[in-house]
């Protein structure tokens, strides 16, 4: 059995603006979603900010009333059967709201459990387990707001996994964190897939989706653009190359007239400091190099180089080579 | 079921101690003196003294106890307001409401720790008015002025439930707040006698909580006994038990309204 199912998922959103006369406006926030995650199933969504991931999310753990369509968890319809959805799942939204700063992060725990109804005796064996996993043993009686925000991150994991759901939403959940942290915290979700947990993640990071997911679906817009394994994904992009070059300061039209050459298939500019890398996606490899260099006449030019393409790369062909 | 009654007793005290002592707890013992001791001195002193000017009178009892009083009504309406204005801005709303709490549990058991606070607010109150004002409870039942000051302080309470509901839905509860206990100070009859108000704002009076309490706790430090009171108290605790119901289906009500609306997590 799948453990989630969505079908045809669609939320609008109503903002209205002005005093006397007011104007009503809809966003769609997503617009037509469906997928399936098996049991056991660690899978990825992903998409650039305000393609409808956190919406989704909040959706399938009963914090928003869709508009439209329907989502079951477990077989149980996350708007008729709330009630019995929350005790099976667990969520986190990234950043560093959502934990009593002013309790300690064994007070936020131990008040957690009661409302997941986690009885006493099971809460006061829970707790360390969940502390030790995590990373917070010996620092469980200060107040969260000495945290660090990797430590309230992993706060937050060990308060969704108090009444050991089947299901976890972890909307991402690496936000934020330095390297090491965020390595310790996929470490954590790893070792979480291993203990059977059905895991939804959604994530920026294109590497943590390869490195994690089992299956990955690319939404944006508000729609499902792609959905398929790590290595599937990239097959879309295998016929192509990425040239990268480096950049200090880049004007519009020259990327305009970059993305209009017939051998380019995508650009996409990711900024790095007080650099632009532009990367190409191409057929020609490095044989486009010299056509693109004349095209960058003028700018000043760092380093060029030619590599395979990533699961990244298969991202931004799908979604559009917006910057970064 | 006694299980889950058991759970949903702890969740209701343990609501109460935790989210006392996560959004309060910038009430250290100064920022406590100060806003629950020395604030309301200076009301109380600002209304004795405006009332013996405006009635020529020189008895400060009445403002004494009328404004002792309001103490318990602002730690009932702004203190549970914040109980679950808090949240919202601690971002942990879409944590509770995703949670299965019993949410009557989970909401009324947030009131407990302000009924507390606001009775303490009153016997400061009725010291400071011992103690400047030559306040006299030598004639009073004490534990009819007890059951009077939780009585009262539980009506209030079920008032900020009501208020605190809006939270749900809007960041902006504290406008509304403020608007009703400026209410309270008009019409309850804590500073201007109920019968002296024009007929109209005589029945707001009578619906709303504290009058009677304060009528109440009068009757009570001037003598009366606790049969004296009786009518009125229970007329008191019945208008605490409707807010409180009414509150409480409002915050169900605001729960689907605001999972609608999508503002569950704006701050």
């Amino acid at each position: 059995m799948d453990a989630i199912t969505v079908n045809h998922l669609r939320r609008l959103y109503k903002s209205t603006d002005g005093i006397i006369k007011r104007t009503t406006k809809e966003v769609v926030a997503v617009e037509d979603v469906s997928f399936e995650i098996r049991q056991g199933e660690l899978f990825g969504l992903l998409g650039p900010n305000g393609a409808g991931k956190t919406t989704s999310v909040k959706m399938l753990t009963t914090l928003l009333i869709p508009s439209g369509g329907s989502a079951t968890i477990l077989g149980l319809d996350v708007v008729k059967d709330a009630n019995k959805v929350r005790p099976r799942i667990g969520f986190i939204f990234g950043g560093e709201r959502g934990l009593y700063w002013r309790l300690s992060g064994l007070d936020n725990l131990r008040y957690f459990a009661s409302l997941y109804y986690v009885d006493e005796a099971t809460s006061k064996k829970r707790i360390p387990e969940l502390l030790e996993i995590v990373g917070l043993k010996g620092r469980e009686r200060e107040k969260v707001e000495g945290y660090s925000r990797g430590m309230r991150q992993r706060l937050h994991i060990a308060r969704a996994l108090l009444h050991d759901p089947e299901v976890l939403f972890l909307d991402e959940p690496t936000m934020g964190l330095d390297p090491v942290g965020a390595r310790e915290l996929r470490t954590t979700v790893k070792n979480l897939q291993s203990a059977n947990k059905t895991i939804l993640l959604t994530t920026h990071y294109m590497f943590e989706a390869d490195a994690l997911c089992q299956r990955i679906a690319v939404i944006n817009k508000g729609k499902i653009v792609a959905l398929d394994t790590p290595e599937k994904l990239k097959e879309n992009v295998q016929d192509l190359s990425v040239v990268e070059v480096e950049l200090y300061g880049i004007p519009q039209e020259v990327i305009e007239r970059i993305k209009a050459l017939d051998f380019v298939v995508e650009v996409s500019i990711e900024n790095r400091d007080q650099r632009q890398v532009m990367q190409v996606h191409t057929p020609k490899g490095p044989e486009a190099i010299p056509v693109l260099v004349e095209h960058l006449n003028g700018l000043r030019i760092g380093r060029i180089i030619t590599r395979e393409p990533t699961l990244e790369d298969a991202y931004v062909r799908l979604v559009g080579g917006a910057e970064q | 079921m006694l299980n889950r009654l058991t759970t949903n007793t702890r969740i209701f005290f343990e609501g109460a101690y935790y989210s006392y002592k996560a959004l309060f707890r910038w009430l250290r013992p100064a920022t406590y003196l100060a806003s629950e001791v020395f604030a309301p001195l200076t009301m109380m002193i600002f209304f004795v003294y405006i009332g013996a000017y405006a009635s020529g009178s020189n008895s400060a009892s009445f403002y004494v106890i009328g404004n002792s009083l309001i103490f318990a009504a602002s730690s009932g309406i702004f203190g549970v307001t914040m109980s679950v204005g808090g949240e919202r801005w601690s971002g942990t709303l879409p944590y509770l409401f995703g949670s299965p709490a019993n949410r009557w549990a989970m909401f009324v058991g947030r009131a407990v720790m302000h009924v507390l606070n606001g009775m303490l607010g009153v016997f400061i109150g009725l010291g400071w008015g011992i103690l400047l004002f030559k306040l006299d409870l030598s004639h009073t039942d004490p534990l009819a002025l007890l059951l009077t000051i939780l009585i009262t302080t539980f009506s209030t309470s079920g008032l900020g439930l009501l208020m605190g509901c809006l939270s749900l839905i809007t960041r902006n509860v504290m406008l509304v707040n403020n608007t009703v206990y400026f209410l309270l100070l008009v019409f309850s009859g804590a500073n201007i006698p109920v019968g002296d108000l024009p007929r109209w704002m005589q029945v707001i009076s009578q619906g709303l909580p504290l009058t009677r309490g304060v009528a109440c706790a009068r009757t009570i430090i001037d003598g009366g006994s606790l049969a004296d009171v009786l009518p009125l108290l229970q007329v008191e605790f019945l208008i605490g038990v409707i807010l409180t119901i009414l509150g409480y289906f409002l915050f169900k009500i605001f729960e689907i309204e605001a999972k609608r609306m999508g503002t569950l997590d704006i701050f």
